[in-house]
C-alpha cells in the first residue's frame, strides 16, 4: 500500500464517521472544570467517558505535588534514562510501587501503552509462545507482533480454552506467556483470574496481568484484581498505568522476580523513550499514596457506579457487564448509536462511542466509566439523558434480554 | 513432493474451500487463488471464525502473526501444513 492509499484509506474511515455526524475526535474541550465537567461547545457538560476513576485530577495534593516536582526539577527530563541518568523521583517512585506489592522490582515507564510494549519487547524474542485473551488492548497485540513471538489467542475470558491452546502447543506451552487484563475497558467484565493462573501454572507457563484498568479500583488495598483473585504470590508480571486512577501519565510494571530489572538492558521502548517529566512523576506518586491511603474514594466510585448501572438497568437497556466502573449500554445498529451519543452530548453528557472493531462482538457500546469525583445528582442527570435520548428514538428501546 | 505431502496439500484445500463456501465471491470461482480480503471480503471478525474452525478440525493453533503472510487460500494452507504435519 502507498502513503498516498493510506491517506484516502484514512479519509475513508473519517468519513465514515462524519456521515454519522458522531467523530469523537472532534469534540474538544474548552474549559475543563473539574474531574467530572468540561465546556464542549460551549455547554458545561458532564464527563462519564474519562477513566478518571478515583477523580484526582484536580487533587490539591497531586496538583500541589506535581507543581513542587516542576519547580524543583524542572518542566522535563529531556531524554532517556539509560542516556541521561535517571531523576531520583523515578527512582523513588519505582520503590514505591515495589514496596506497595511487596515485590522486589518496579519499573516506570513513559506512558501506559509504552509500559506493555517494553516489557512485551524486553521479554519475548522470535520464536517464543504467548498465549493471549483475544480482547486484549492493542498494545499487548503491538508488543507481541513487533517482538517478534508466535502469538495466539484464547477465547475471551475462557480458561478452557486457554488449556486447549496450551495443550496444543506440547513442550513449548512450558515457559510460554499467558497474557490478559484485570477490568476490560470496552465491556466492563472481569477476567477469572484464579482460573486463568491456575492453568497457565499447570502447563509452566509464565502469568501476566495487565491492570490499566482495575488498579486502585479492584483488591482490598487498591491493588487491583489481581489481590481480589488472591494470585498476587503466583502472578509473574503486573502491569498498570498512571493515566487511569493515577490521573497522571505513565505506566508501571511489577514482578516478584528480581530479574525483571534487567529489563532496563533490553527493552527498547524504554531505552529509547524520554522518561517522563517530574510534575507527570510526582502527580502518579501523589495518587499512589491516595489509593494507599484513601479508601474512601474506592468506596464512593463504587457506589456511583451501583448507582449508574441500577439506573440504566431499570430503563431497561442491555448492559454488557454486571457492575463495574465501566458500564457499557449495547446497541445494534451503529447508526442509532451514533444518533443517541449525539443526542447525549447536545443534552450535555459525554459518553465513549464504541463501534466495532474496536467494540467487541459486532454491535456498537455506549460506554461509561465512573468516577469517585462524580456526585449522585450527576449520575441522576446522566440516567435521564439516556432516557431522553433514547426516548427520542424512531427505533424500540434496546431491550434488557441477555442482561446480566 | 511426496504424494503423501501432496494428499495433505489436497485435503487441507477441500476442508479450507468447505469452511469458505457460505461466503460469496465477488468475482469466479471459490479456488486456491481466491483472495480471502479481496474476492470473499473477509472481515477480521469472520477470518478470525474461519481460522478456529481450522485450528478445530486439526486440532492445531495458529498462530496470529501468520495472518500477516496470508493473502490467498493458498497462502493459508501453505501455513496451515507444517502445522499438521508436526502433530502427526
Amino acid at each position: 500500500m502507498s502513503i498516498s492509499d493510506r491517506f484516502t484509506e484514512l479519509a475513508h474511515i473519517r468519513d465514515s464517521l462524519g456521515s454519522l455526524a458522531a467523530d469523537p475526535s472532534r469534540v474538544v474541550m474548552e474549559k475543563i472544570l473539574s474531574p467530572t465537567e468540561a465546556v464542549i461547545a460551549g455547554k458545561p457538560t458532564i464527563l462519564v467517558g474519562t477513566n478518571n476513576y478515583l477523580g484526582l485530577t484536580f487533587d490539591p495534593d497531586l496538583i500541589e505535588a506535581a507543581c513542587d516536582a516542576m519547580h524543583e526539577q524542572g518542566s522535563g527530563t529531556t531524554g532517556s534514562r539509560m542516556a541521561n541518568g535517571s531523576f531520583f523521583s523515578h527512582a523513588a517512585l519505582e520503590d514505591a510501587f515495589a514496596a506497595f506489592y511487596g515485590m522486589p522490582s518496579a519499573m516506570v515507564f513513559s506512558t501506559g501503552y509504552q509500559t506493555n510494549l517494553g516489557l512485551l519487547m524486553g521479554l519475548l524474542g522470535t520464536g517464543d509462545k504467548v498465549v493471549l485473551d483475544a480482547h486484549s488492548h492493542a498494545c499487548i497485540y503491538d508488543g507481541c507482533r513487533i517482538s517478534g513471538a508466535d502469538f495466539f489467542a484464547f477465547k475471551h475470558n475462557d480458561p478452557d480454552d486457554l488449556r486447549k491452546r496450551l495443550r496444543r502447543m506440547g513442550p513449548d506451552a512450558k515457559g510460554a506467556l499467558v497474557i490478559t487484563e484485570g477490568l476490560y475497558s470496552m465491556l466492563g467484565d472481569t477476567a477469572p483470574l484464579a482460573e486463568l493462573c491456575a492453568v497457565a501454572k499447570e502447563y509452566g507457563a509464565w502469568f501476566m496481568v495487565d491492570e490499566a484498568h482495575s488498579f486502585g479500583i479492584y483488591g482490598e488495598t487498591g491493588r487491583g484484581l489481581c489481590e481480589e483473585a488472591g494470585i498476587l504470590d503466583q502472578v509473574d508480571f503486573i502491569t498498570g498505568t498512571f493515566s487511569k486512577s493515577l490521573a497522571s501519565l505513565g505506566g508501571f510494571c511489577v514482578s516478584r522476580h528480581p530479574e525483571m530489572r534487567l529489563l532496563r538492558y533490553g527493552s527498547r521502548p524504554y531505552i529509547f523513550s524520554a522518561s517522563s517529566s517530574p510534575a507527570n512523576i510526582a502527580a502518579a506518586h501523589a495518587a499512589l499514596r491516595a489509593v494507599r491511603d484513601r479508601p474512601d474514594l474506592k468506596d464512593k466510585l463504587w457506589a456511583n457506579a451501583e448507582r449508574l448501572h441500577g439506573g440504566l438497568s431499570g430503563l431497561g437497556y442491555t448492559l454488557a457487564s454486571p457492575v463495574s466502573p465501566v458500564i457499557a449500554v449495547r446497541v445494534p445498529s451503529h447508526e442509532e448509536a451514533a444518533r443517541t451519543w449525539n443526542e447525549l452530548l447536545a443534552s450535555g453528557v459525554y459518553v465513549n462511542l464504541v463501534v466495532p472493531p474496536a467494540a467487541p462482538d459486532g454491535e456498537s457500546l455506549l460506554r461509561c466509566s465512573l468516577s469517585a469525583g462524580h456526585s449522585f445528582d450527576q449520575i441522576d442527570r446522566i440516567v435521564s439523558a439516556f432516557e431522553s435520548a433514547f426516548g427520542g428514538a424512531s427505533q424500540p428501546l434496546p431491550q434488557a434480554a441477555g442482561a446480566q | 513432493m511426496s504424494s503423501d505431502a501432496t494428499d495433505l496439500d489436497t485435503d487441507i484445500l477441500q476442508t479450507l474451500l468447505g469452511f469458505l463456501e457460505r461466503f460469496p465471491t465477488k468475482s469466479g470461482e471459490l479456488g486456491a487463488q481466491t483472495d480471502l480480503s479481496a474476492d470473499l471480503s473477509l472481515d477480521s471478525v469472520s477470518m478470525m471464525e474461519i481460522l478456529v474452525e481450522v485450528e478445530d478440525h486439526y486440532d492445531i493453533s495458529l498462530p496470529l502473526n501468520m495472518v500477516a503472510n496470508v493473502n490467498t487460500v493458498q497462502d493459508l494452507v501453505n501455513e496451515i501444513k507444517p502445522l499438521v504435519e508436526s502433530t502427526s
